[in-house]
């Protein structure tokens, strides 16, 4: 059994590296997706950030991601366990597909989520709620901090990785 | 409420405000978006934690989901703007 305090930090690299690995699987920061998308990218990288790390913070914000399944999963999983979970799954698969959005990322996102947080509570004794604020704290991380600096650093990512 | 629970909802809430803080003092509409994402995320969070009811779960998705809808819906109206 992990204390919370110590557990906070560690979920929230865990869902930093979660989201951020399969939005990079789903191809977010290649292109703008949605209109929305694209121009909040492209004012990113105007005001001298990067132009696919700007992309990828605009299909996060105007798309449910695997971010947005990260959380929407934790949260499920704190109230109701696996069942909580499932049911956010299903919910994030409707708010994507309201959203226009194609892809599978916010799906596949809640899908691992609620694995991993299901693996972490029962066997390593993570609270669930570690998860909710892990989960928070990992996207202040991109996006509240300085998203220009995270728009350069995830495009760098990027070209690494294609 | 339980002390491990205030910590929890003690971090949404503080990021939720500071995010609305730098969303406020954000001259330019398209760079306050990501502020207010992070924002909706923290909210989110503090639904959940505030009524850990079953029925909470859609709450939170359906103010999740619709924040998310209206995030791209100023952001496409200025990318047609942009287009003019």
């Amino acid at each position: 059994m992990i204390d919370l305090i110590p557990a906070i930090p560690l979920a929230a690299v865990i869902c930093l590296l979660l989201f951020t690995a399969l939005d990079i699987f789903w191809k977010l920061p290649q292109k703008g997706g949605v209109s929305g998308a694209d121009v909040i990218g492209k004012e990113l990288e105007n005001s001298g950030g990067d132009k696919n790390g700007g992309w990828m913070i605009g299909n996060i914000i105007s798309s449910p991601d695997a971010s947005a399944g990260t959380l929407l999963a934790a949260c499920g999983y704190y109230v109701w366990g696996i069942w909580g979970a499932l049911i956010s799954i299903v919910l994030v698969y409707i708010g994507a597909r309201i959203c226009a959005d194609k892809g599978f990322a916010g799906t596949s996102g809640a899908v691992c989520a609620a694995l991993i947080i299901w693996a972490l509570t029962s066997f390593a004794g993570f609270p669930p709620e570690s998860f909710i604020a892990g989960c928070v704290i990992a996207i202040f991380l991109v996006e509240g901090i300085s998203p220009k600096h995270a728009s350069r650093l995830l495009g760098k990512i990027w070209r690494k990785v294609s | 409420m339980e002390e491990g629970l205030m910590i929890v909802e003690g971090i949404c809430v503080v990021i939720a405000v500071y995010c609305a803080i730098r969303a406020v003092f954000e001259p330019k509409t398209l760079k306050k978006l990501p502020y207010l994402n992070v924002m909706n995320f923290a909210v989110a969070g503090s639904i959940v934690l505030l009524m850990p009811y079953p029925l909470t779960i859609c709450a939170a998705v359906a103010y999740f989901i619709g924040s998310t809808l209206e995030s791209n819906a100023i952001a496409s109206t200025f990318a047609r703007l942009e287009e003019k």
